[in-house]
């Protein structure tokens, strides 16, 4: 993808207000150079996501003082989110020079220092601050004095500095607060003569090129939207020309290009076995099409080299409808919001129509040509995720199980004859080290059904479990489909005689089981068995969280003042009897 | 050329294109600081797919020594 110039972002950048958004976010960029224009193309690329971003950008090379010192800005600005930028030359200082004028020995010890220097430096941060930390790892010099003699040479300079970027990347592996930024990466994608630029650096210290600040803003994107909460979880697929080559109406069922011995056919190929890795590390995948379904669905299913099958497809809507339409069904069946959605489709009049009707689909701007459809692919920083946890990689086969629900629904013509049908057992259970990842993703992730859209990191989490004034439980729903997983998250803080539901939230895919109801029913026993009066739920109002508000007064929650409140001396359990509920140790 | 000049000047410093003239210059457009020069050359250098030497760069006081040397890479002002 072909970033805009700096200078673009830079304006762009002036007109952003504040008050235009919903969601603000504070992030800091420290580093050991110039980095004028990230945090503008930063906050541009922030607004692109609907988030307004506050950015602190730290001093010239003084990110040591503002992390050590306790009361510098960096501190005071109280960032989410922390990027430290290092680079090799300042970490090597006079030895990316003259390397070899100290022994092997010394040269190791100068690694040492420098990595305990660095861990050391992130972990006053991580413990002083709340926010998340990424730092980036370090460009091993291509160039040494020696020559094609540097291999030869025991712990020389390119040695240094891979075994510095292993000691960081071992020393955080198990961090949930830190990441290493695999900076080297960038570098190589980009390479080392464009990303640095001599007259650049003699002019302003500048060690990242100004034309290559917009790119290295997108990667760092790849940490911000996770942390915030607004990656992306469905990717929605056109066929003809997007998953294979032609047109199967009219190039037919041997006629379209999805082949090893064809350049066309093997740029399809290559595509969609990057679409299953995602696939099958959590990321949703359905179809839209224009097609006859028959034709389509016979390449799906018996094409010798597709690499997509039916069963990895939540959902597959080809027909002749409307692709807003479509989409709009996709996103109701699959149960996710469309702003979770990515849409492929090679079709550009497609494409601008989707942009029109519904924005808040991310629509890519698919190239011309297929063998561009990978880098485009792999280019995207909107699947990633802080954490992948075992609900992710088998999420597949769970709306592989929900497709198989649905037809149970609209084949039974009774709800709660439906209901007992699916034979839904609830299980509840505390957190733990083993739940405690999944119940903070939960949080950071659920969108509608979620009380008050309180995000927590994991270490919030263990806190919160350790405080005997609060319970925080987790529900895992199974089926005779299938084990949903953990899918619902409640957080109760016991006051006295009144309890306040903090967080209660479900996964879509869950609601509408009377699963809320088991849960709640859940919390009211335990309440009871400590002569609880009453439970009270704020509900913190988004664009999406509808959903759970209504709940409520369903429930028999009601509203005084500005909170619904539950009596509990009133309470009969009679919704929940098609559940089996069970507390997990 | 000088208005395609004008116009990516108007952008990195972003000024109205009618306040630019011959004699401008760091003194007379506020956002011309270091970092919006190095902008500036970035912008051109994409623009018209050339590349400044260090001499160069340093050299430009003013919009017509931007000209003077973008003359010296044959472009047309």
């Amino acid at each position: 993808m072909l970033e805009e110039k700096l200078s673009y972002f830079i304006n762009e950048s002036k007109k952003l207000k504040e008050s235009d958004f919903e969601k603000v976010s504070r992030i800091a960029v420290i580093g050991s150079f110039t980095l004028n224009g990230l945090a503008e193309t930063l906050q541009v690329k922030c607004a692109k996501s609907n988030i307004f971003s506050h950015i602190f950008s730290g001093g010239y090379n003084r990110y040591n003082e503002e992390i050590l010192n306790s009361n510098s800005d960096l501190y005071s600005f109280n960032p989410e989110i922390c990027f430290l930028i290092l680079d090799t030359r300042t970490i090597l200082e006079d030895l990316f020079y003259s390397t070899y004028d100290v022994t092997e020995n010394d040269r190791r010890i100068f690694v040492n220092k420098k990595f305990e220097e660095i861990s050391n430096l992130i972990k006053f941060y991580t413990n002083k601050s709340k926010s998340k930390i990424i730092f980036s790892n370090f460009v091993p010099p291509t160039y040494s004095s020696y020559g094609i003699f540097e291999s030869k040479i025991e712990y020389g300079l390119q040695e240094m500095i891979h075994d510095l970027n292993q000691k960081l990347s071992n020393e955080f592996k198990n961090d949930p607060l830190t990441f290493l930024y695999n900076f080297n990466g960038f570098v190589t994608n980009h390479g080392l003569n464009t990303v640095f630029d001599y007259r650049q650096y003699y002019l302003g210290d500048v060690k990242i090129s100004l034309e290559k600040i917009p790119y290295l803003a997108n990667e760092l994107m790849g940490y911000v939207k996770p942390i915030l909460g607004i990656n992306k979880k469905c990717i929605v697929l056109d066929l003809d020309n997007t998953l294979w080559g032609g047109i199967i109406g009219e190039d037919g069922f041997n006629g379209i290009k999805l082949g090893h011995n064809d350049p066309i056919g093997k740029s399809f190929i290559e595509f969609q076995k990057h679409l299953l890795s995602l696939h099958k590390r959590g990321i949703i995948l359905a179809v839209n099409s224009k097609n006859n379904y028959e034709d389509a669905m016979k390449v799906i299913k018996e094409h010798p080299n597709m690499i997509l099958r039916e069963e990895n497809f939540a959902c597959l809507k080809i027909n002749w409808n409307d692709k807003s339409r479509n989409l709009r069904e996709i996103s109701q069946e699959v149960n996710i919001g469309l702003d979770s959605i990515v849409f492929f489709d090679d079709d550009k009049v497609n494409r601008d129509f989707i942009i029109s009707v519904l924005p808040e689909v991310l629509t890519v701007e698919m190239p011309k040509d297929p063998s561009q459809y990978v880098p485009t692919l792999l280019e995207l920083t909107d699947f990633n995720v802080l954490k992948i946890t075992e609900e992710d990689k088998s999420r597949g086969k769970m709306y592989r199980e929900q497709r198989k629900r649905t037809e149970l629904e609209k084949s039974t013509n009774d709800f709660d004859e439906y209901l007992k049908q699916l034979n839904i057992k609830l299980f509840i259970k505390n957190a733990d080290e083993f739940t405690i990842p999944r119940i903070s993703q939960l949080t950071l992730k659920t969108n509608q059904f979620n009380l008050t859209t309180k995000r927590y990191q994991e270490e919030d989490i263990r806190n919160f479990s350790q405080d005997d004034k609060k319970i925080i439980g987790c529900a895992r729903v199974e089926d005779k489909f299938g084990d949903n997983g953990i899918t619902g998250v409640f957080i109760v803080d016991k006051n006295n005689k009144e309890w306040i539901i903090d967080t209660f939230l479900l996964s879509c895919r869950i609601i509408g089981r009377g699963i809320e109801q088991g849960i709640i029913n859940y919390i009211i026993s335990l309440a009871k068995k400590e002569n609880v009066s009453k439970l009270t739920a704020n509900f913190i109002p988004t664009k999406k969280n509808q959903p759970a508000e209504s709940f409520l007064p369903s429930f028999g929650f009601k509203k005084l003042n500005d909170q619904w409140v539950y009596q509990i001396e009133n309470h009969i359990d009679s919704t929940t009897s098609h559940l089996h509920i069970s507390k997990e140790e | 050329m000088t208005s395609k000049l004008y116009e990516i000047l108007s952008q990195v410093f972003d000024i109205d294109i009618s306040l630019i003239n011959d004699q401008s210059s760091p003194e007379t457009i506020e956002n011309w600081d270091s970092f919006h020069g190095l902008a500036l050359i970035d912008a051109l250098e994409m623009e018209f797919n050339i590349q400044f030497s260090i001499s160069e760069i340093t050299d430009v006081k003013t919009v017509a020594d931007i000209k003077k040397h973008l003359k010296n890479h044959s472009i047309e002002i």
